[in-house]
């Protein structure tokens, strides 16, 4: 019995030793790379919104079904993929989600990306097919974002979906003041049948961004031709002022925006002027490893805030209108509206962003607690948005986060659908 | 005269420290650890206090004196990230977010006790400024100073063992005198084509008090790669340098 035991104790003392010595061994060899690669991700989320009854936006969506509080369960799987052969590669990312809600069952497949790469040195590349281009450097909005979907300033590190387009890319190296110099024209082609969500269709859309390494800046100049949208220009940089402060900012000039402003009987005028949005922030972190990321952002295209009570007057009539006599109609022309500028996550002028996060405080690892706060500069509403991101396990991220919307009758925020919402979702990378 | 010479002879006998040149030293600290331009894969390992880990697999390559690029090869979670830095500039392109945003060297993007400056360190030589070397039985102490304010630590200390001329152990601190981290190099390998340097650094510090980061390496070696390499728009295609 008793040599039993040493036994095992001396098994356990060589495999811990053998775990020691194998603790810090690393060969690359099992890394080497190979043609053909898959990764994937599974989200699964779940958010509870407890409704706002009093916002323009409920009674918008909810008129016909009024509830309080909304569950919504979601389970989004996201492959993707890359075969190289030569010069050619071909990329893959695919968007297969199905979400069960208490208003019903909704689900969604796409491919967020599917395209082709032709690299025939490391100065030149050649895109064909759907590809998601990101241009600026603004973290919760892009003015300058000009060939791509629009960013959720909640979630503004969610992949996004592409569009199908054919794009070169240039680079050039260079010794002095001006380091690195790259061209990227776009071709994004538009009909009923492709890209029809990019704008109006039969157009061959030309876009370009110019790329300049200047003096330890980064600078961008972008432009896009009139078609599917109207003519725009725009220029963005970005800069570290110390080892751990940077600033970046984003202006875009586009011309021809047309604006549809309604008053509350629902009577519509549409203006056409050249509109600029601009957006100036900074991102800082202290020695306690606090990252501030501040931005203020002018909408352009914004809606000022008498224009937004001419809105939110057009809804209540259109609500007290269902009320009384059943008919949607008022409501319904809203609803229209709110397709455009009016239903767009921050459709009024004067935004500001700002996000905390600690990294790992109080010594624990993988541990972010951060909040968020985006604020309506014209009416003062606002959202605030605590959360806590674990990372600790491997190929595991964990986030549970509230949002808190505040701001009263006839303000951005306080006329929202939702006056809170709790969100708890794990990601498993495969 | 002669007395006078053979004085001097005698003193500068006596007191051979002031025949060191400390930033010789450093540069050729700087080519034994790496050639000028390499490519090599790395295993990043975060240990915690009560021993569960948190593993990285990087390939990096770098070109000259400040250009470097890392690649995430694993975990999954963060394969495809790479990081760039030219000189004092660092970027770190998430292929979800699509975009390369600018950081700093004192963020890090693998958590733990290493930082962005440790992950894609430049020469030591660019950055730093011998102010002074001691001599020790079997070590040099170099002093270092930074060069720019950029630099992620204020000053180093870095023993440098005299048979080798590699670093053994180097102390980082903040402009404030604060200890950071303390880097112990080990295990000297051969990579081959010349290359002979620690294959280990592991790292502590104070402020985070029981927890432990290593950094082991494997295939280093001498590479030549194109200028372009090393640019924003190059990020998403890093994975296409390796063979």
């Amino acid at each position: 019995m008793l040599s039993r035991a040493f036994a095992i104790c001396f098994l356990a003392l060589v495999a811990a030793g053998a775990r020691g010595a194998e603790e810090f061994a690393f060969d690359a060899a099992e890394f080497s790379r190979k043609p053909l690669e898959f990764g994937s991700y599974v989200e699964l989320r779940h958010d509870q919104f407890r409704l706002n009854p009093d916002g323009a936006f409920y009674k918008l969506n909810f008129f016909s079904q009024p509830r309080s509080v909304l569950n919504r369960s979601t389970a989004i799987l996201k492959p993707s993929g890359k075969f190289s052969a030569g010069i050619a590669t071909f990329n893959f990312r695919a968007h297969v989600e199905r979400q069960v809600s208490s208003t019903g069952n909704d689900q969604a497949n796409r491919f967020e990306e599917f395209s082709l790469s032709l690299k025939p040195h490391a100065g030149f590349t050649l895109d064909a097919g759907k590809v998601a281009m990101k241009w600026g450097k603004g973290y919760a909005w892009n003015p300058v974002g000009f060939v791509e979907r629009a960013k959720d300033p909640n979630d503004p590190e969610l992949a996004r979906e592409g569009f199908t387009l054919l794009s070169a890319d240039f680079i050039r190296n260079l010794d002095g003041p001006l380091q690195t110099v790259a061209f990227t024209p776009v071709l994004v082609p538009v009909t009923s049948d492709l890209n029809n969500s990019f704008g109006a269709p039969d157009h061959v859309n030309v876009a370009a961004k110019l790329y300049l390494l200047y003096r330890d800046t980064d600078i961008d100049f972008m432009f896009l031709s009139n078609g599917s949208r109207t003519r725009r220009y725009g220029a963005d940089f970005s800069r570290n002022l110390s080892s751990n402060l940077e600033i970046h900012g984003e202006w875009a000039r586009i011309e021809d925006a047309q604006r549809p402003v309604t008053n509350a009987a629902g009577a519509v005028t549409t203006t056409t002027s050249t509109v600029h949005s601009y957006l100036l922030g900074l991102r800082y972190l202290s020695e306690r490893d606090t990252t501030t990321i501040l931005e203020y952002y002018r909408n352009g295209s914004g809606y000022t805030g008498d224009e937004m009570r001419g809105f939110y007057g057009l809804v209540n009539n259109g609500y007290a209108q269902f009320q009384n006599t059943a008919n949607p109609s008022l409501l319904q022309r809203a609803l229209a509206l709110s397709q455009g500028g009016y239903g767009s996550p921050n459709s009024g002028r004067d935004y500001l962003y700002l996000r905390i996060s600690q990294k790992e405080p109080f010594d624990m690892l993988y541990f972010t607690p951060a909040v968020t706060l985006i604020s309506n500069l014209g009416d003062r509403s606002f959202s605030v948005t605590p959360e806590l991101l674990y990372t600790g396990i491997t190929n595991v991220e964990l986030r549970l986060r509230a949002l808190f919307l505040a701001g009263g009758a006839n303000t951005d925020f306080g006329e929202k659908q939702n006056s809170r919402r709790l969100e708890l979702m794990a990601r498993i990378y495969f | 005269m002669i007395k006078r010479l053979l004085t001097l002879f005698l003193i500068a006998l006596a007191f051979p420290a002031w025949a060191i040149d400390g930033n010789e030293l450093l540069r050729k600290v700087d080519r034994n650890l790496e050639p000028e331009s390499y490519e090599m894969y790395r295993k990043l390992i975060n240990i915690e206090p009560n021993g569960s880990k948190k593993e990285f697999v990087l390939y990096s390559v770098k070109k000259g004196r400040d250009k470097v690029v890392a690649l995430f090869l694993a975990p999954s979670s963060d394969k495809g990230r790479a990081t760039l830095r030219l000189g004092d500039n660092m970027w770190l392109y998430i292929p979800s977010v699509g975009k390369p945003v600018r950081i700093t060297s004192l963020q890090s993007v693998v958590g733990g006790v290493f930082n962005n400056a440790d992950i894609l360190r430049i020469d030591y030589a660019t950055e730093y400024n011998a102010e002074k070397v001691d001599e020790e039985k079997d070590a040099y102490v170099l002093s270092l100073k930074a060069r720019t304010g950029e630099v992620a630590y204020d000053r180093l200390k870095m023993w440098v063992d005299r048979k080798t001329v590699l670093p053994v152990m180097i102390e980082a601190y903040a402009a404030s005198g604060l200890l950071i981290k303390t880097l112990h190099f080990r295990d000297i390998k051969d990579f081959g084509g010349g290359i002979r340097r620690p294959a280990t650094v592991e790292t502590d510090s104070p402020l985070y008090k029981g927890y432990k980061s290593v950094m082991l390496y494997s295939q280093l070696k001498k590479t030549s790669l194109a200028d372009e390499v090393f640019t924003l728009n190059y990020l998403p295609r890093v994975e296409d340098l390796r063979k």
